[in-house]
């Protein structure tokens, strides 16, 4: 009988701390960290001026007087500087017939820079990544990019290749969230993803207006980052995720026509970006917010919240002339102290920037990100990031939000954790002391400033 | 790897027996183990005689808290044990796109087709050649826009495509499954050569109009075995979030790629690419298991691409004059058999019975130590497995298979039929050789299915599957009113 007993009690221990071990184990490796990240730093023959474009767009011959003045005031009054690249077969007289070799070249260029210094950096070797993400929206060559790498850096047999395509200006997020549910599946795995966007074999080279647009913001950039779950790297990695919302308002027919790339009605491909994309924006964008906040708000700022709208609607309900049209706002800078917005343009980061309660301090990320690189595409988050970084702005416990638009329509965001103060200056190490500048004027509004009178 | 098969010995009607014998002990090695033990037990019963073990039972002094206790501790190690196991991934069911009859492509229209857009008299003869030797009947189908003289491979043309392919088999399997398009909590989609943004994923979203907290995918450029790689994902998924279900599409668009220039290397794939498309519903919810097709058992990934031979076999480039297409190098079928021997390395372990993994074990150590010069031994696939599902991706590659892993000809039937009535429908044609299989009222409860997968890359990938309740002869799918024509005898060569 005692025997009876001893095996009993024994087999009920064992099964309670492998069970309680299991759940613990499981706990160690759901979090998702980012050992680091390099931003692409195009070479300065790339660099796209002013003056380049004008030339660009004066190569069109299709374009009559007033096209060609529109696209110049939309060039100047960007915010976008002299200083932000193209790829070489624009710059070079090529972009309406880029060969796939150009395609080629500008993803290849962009990819094998990054990753060559990520791990440099890191001193991890490429036979140790189990998980490879690739994120680039508008070019997707068979073998696919990431196959493109796996030969390259000889990868091993057994790596997880994930090549996500036509995902849009919000894909960085997306291919987190891919990572981060694979990390939930599998112990001590590292990640490392690739997000950029395909400028070359894109460029619209008709006449239709809202297919211009794109020609004018977009510019190349890149950046390749590594994530793992193992707890024994924790010491290394820079931030941890602490969660991840996606909305995506795909079923309204606005939202999913208003960013789309299609034939113009001479057949020629452009990416179109329709007049109720800001409305289609918010929409999203409350959206996320609604499910992100409760996630990342502390419990004050919530109850705050539900206190001055039920205030602000029995006020409304008084009187209705004096209140109505105001809305409630949230405090969201007293859960994050750090915000990465997607550099749409200059009227998207005002228009989140405000929404979100931020003032100037707060939006000069995005603001010198979009002045410097342009609109990047899903990789500007990061190089907000950057901007942060080089600023010295990141300190442990910092909470940082990446928050991005793109194509179908989604709003997609993220909450980091800072786990140690940072200092890097990485792709904005040669130019951060010049920022931010006196002034965001283009400094050739002399010579074109004539295009914002007429 | 090599060709010839076990050496001689096995063709003696005795040995085959011993095999058989030899098989049977492995495998149930355990259950062999226990007879004697339970003998001797049975033994020492018999020996006390029955009063003795009446009194040994009365003596069992058992109080209530006693056996409280017991069934507690049983209950509590039985809810460890299935709280810990994996989340089981259940294939609810999958419906193809069947094509409809006006996009038939004849060998005679391809070859009218392939003279009036090329005008090249040479190359014309060597996709009539191709034609000849391909295994692809009749019917096979090509898009509305590539019956165009010329083809229109316009953006637009290209979402039709998507379009009528996609939304064809989302709405068969909505119909059969009975889902309703807002409890979809995964999408993932895989189509390699045709990637617009929005992306197809969004196309699909905007048309269902599902859920704004759905967790979309969107692979492209991964070529042929991509479908398994969208099963991966969902897996993985399937994983993390418990009670969901996942909708995975798989599909390649013919529409912008095809090849109008004359490099031979590029031609075959306008030769064997057909319009296709396959909507699978997966989930995890242990009440679907009820109504489940089928349980995935294992999917195992291979990427050789770090071989520079293996990534350039399967490539996308220019010709001489700029015409784009998928150049396929003359070394593919050596490639294609390194892949699935690497495959095979990881997944033989995994489903192979332990009496073929022992064989093979014991002929590596002979060979290592003992004599080089013993053959060897590929291990039986056919134990493990009821039905092969090999990507058809050409008559070679179906051959190459079946020679490698010694399948009889109904063993690649599936394969053989489909290419012959779909042609090379790429990432979905596993699931056409499914549902062949399930048509010909082949499919019983407890059979195993291998779906092989072959990409460009080069990737290798394999998915394991178990039935989970026959499958009874289908009343709507893309086999329904073939299938009593199916097999038919494919000849070597068709002469045109």
């Amino acid at each position: 009988m005692e025997l009876l007993w001893m095996i009993a009690t024994v087999l009920f221990l064992y099964s309670s701390l492998s069970f309680l071990w299991k759940a613990f184990d499981c706990r160690r490796n759901q979090n998702c960290y980012l050992l680091d990240y390099v931003c692409y730093k195009p070479s300065d023959d790339r660099k796209l001026s002013t003056e380049l474009c004008s030339d660009v767009i004066k190569r069109n011959k299709r374009l009559s007087m007033p096209d060609y003045k529109f696209l110049l005031k939309v060039v100047v009054n960007s915010g976008i500087s002299e200083e932000t690249y193209g790829p070489r077969s624009i710059i070079e007289g090529r972009e309406e017939s880029p060969t796939l070799d150009d395609c080629d070249d500008e993803v290849d260029d962009c990819m094998y820079s990054t990753l060559d210094k990520l791990f440099h950096r890191t001193g991890i070797s490429p036979g140790d990544v189990d998980v490879l993400v690739v994120n680039i929206s508008m070019f997707a060559p068979a073998p696919s990019l990431t196959s493109t790498i796996v030969n390259r850096y000889k990868m091993r047999e057994d790596v997880k290749t994930f090549n996500l395509s036509g995902m849009g200006c919000s894909a960085s997020p997306i291919a987190i969230d891919l990572v981060n549910n694979v990390f939930e599946t599998r112990k001590r795995t590292l990640a490392v993803v690739i997000t950029s966007e395909s400028i070359a074999p894109n460029w619209y080279c008709g006449t239709d207006k809202s297919m211009m647009l794109g020609n004018c913001l977009f510019r190349s950039g890149g950046c390749s980052f590594m994530l793992t779950n193992d707890p024994s790297l924790k010491h290394r990695a820079k931030m941890r995720l602490k969660c991840l919302v996606r909305a995506h308002s795909g079923a309204n027919d606005d939202a999913y026509s208003c960013a789309m790339q299609k034939e113009d009605t001479d057949g020629r491909v452009g990416f179109h970006l329709s007049k109720s994309l800001p409305k289609v924006a918010v929409r999203a964008f409350t959206e996320n917010l609604q499910t992100l906040a409760p996630k990342v708000l502390p419990v004050g700022e919530l109850a705050l919240y539900v206190i001055r709208g039920l205030r602000h609607r029995l006020r409304r309900s008084k009187e209705t002339k004096a209140y109505a049209g105001k809305a409630v706002r949230v405090n969201f800078k007293s859960g994050v102290e750090h915000f990465c917005l997607h550099t749409g343009g200059a009227a998207v980061i005002d228009a989140v920037g405000s929404a979100l309660g931020l003032n100037k301090y707060d939006v000069e990320p995005a603001r010198m990100t979009l002045h410097r690189w342009g609109n990047t595409s899903a990789s500007s988050l990061w190089y907000v990031l950057g901007y942060m970084e080089a600023k010295k702005r990141l300190r442990r416990k910092d909470r940082v939000l990446m928050l991005s638009f793109g194509a179908g329509f989604k709003c997609n965001s993220c909450l980091w954790e800072v786990l140690r103060d940072l200092e890097d200056g990485g792709a904005w190490e040669d130019c951060i002391q010049a920022y931010p500048p006196q002034s965001l004027v283009n400094p050739f509004m002399n010579k074109f400033g004539w295009v914002s009178e007429a | 790897m090599p060709r010839a098969p076990f050496p001689e010995l096995s063709s003696s009607v005795r040995l085959k027996y011993v095999k058989l014998g030899y098989q049977y002990l492995v495998n149930n090695f355990v259950a062999f183990l226990l007879i004697p033990v339970m003998i001797a037990v049975s033994l020492v019963l018999v020996r006390r005689g029955p009063d003795e073990i009446m009194a040994l039972w009365h003596s069992l002094q058992l109080d209530l808290t006693q056996v409280l206790f017991s069934v507690f501790l049983f209950v509590f190690v039985a809810a460890v044990y299935f709280v810990s196991r994996p989340r089981p991934v259940y294939l609810v069911d999958y419906a193809c796109f069947k094509p409809p009859t006006t996009c038939r492509v004849p060998f005679a229209t391809f070859m009218e087709h392939a003279w009036l857009i090329n005008w090249d008299e040479k190359s014309v003869q060597f996709q009539t050649r191709i034609l000849e030797r391909s295994g692809l009947g009749e019917e096979t189908c090509l898009p509305p826009a590539n019956h165009y003289i010329p083809p229109i491979p316009t953006m637009e043309a290209s979402r039709a495509e998507a379009q009528l392919v996609i939304f064809s088999a989302i709405d068969d399997l909505l119909k059969k499954t009975g889902l309703r398009p807002k409890n979809i909590d995964i999408l993932v989609v895989n189509c390699s050569l045709f990637s617009p943004t929005p992306s197809l994923s969004a196309m699909i979203i905007n048309k269902y109009e599902l859920r704004s907290n759905i967790r979309s995918f969107n692979l492209s450029g991964m070529g042929c075995s991509a479908g398994l790689i969208s099963i991966d994902l969902a897996r993985d998924l399937l994983q993390v979030h418990p009670s969901s279900n996942a909708l995975v599409i798989s599909t390649e668009i013919i529409t912008p790629n095809l090849y109008t220039g004359n490099q031979r290397s590029m031609l075959l794939p306008n030769c064997l690419f057909r319009m296709g498309a396959a909507a699978i519903l997966l989930s995890n919810r242990r009440r679907d298991a009820r109504r489940a097709k089928y349980r995935l058992l294992h999917l195992v990934r291979t990427h050789k691409g770090a071989d520079d031979r293996a990534y350039r076999c399967v490539y996308q480039e220019e010709d001489a004059e700029g015409h784009t297409g998928i150049s396929l190098s003359k070394d593919l079928m050596v490639i294609a058999g390194k892949a699935l021997k690497s495959n095979i390395t990881t997944i033989g372990p995994l489903v192979l019975p332990m009496s073929e993994q022992l064989l093979f074990f014991l002929t590596l150590v002979g060979r290592k130590l003992i004599n080089h010069k013993w053959k060897p031994y590929i291990p039986d696939f056919k134990m493990a497995f009821e039905h092969f599902c090999i990507h058809a991706g050409g008559r070679a590659v179906i051959d190459e298979l079946q020679n490698n892993l010694q399948l009889t000809a109904e063993h690649v039937e599936a394969s053989r039929m489909t290419l012959h009535r779909f042609g090379n429908t790429s990432s979905s044609s596993l699931w056409y050789e499914l549902s062949y299989i399930e048509s010909k009222g082949r499919m019983r409860r407890g059979h195993r299915v291998w779906q092989i997968g072959f990409g460009s890359g080069f990737k290798c990938n394999s998915a394991v599957w178990k039935c989970l309740r026959t499958v009874e002869t289908l009343v709507d799918g893309p086999w329904t009113d073939c299938i009593n024509r199916y097999p038919v005898d494919i000849p070597d060569v068709v002469k045109l």
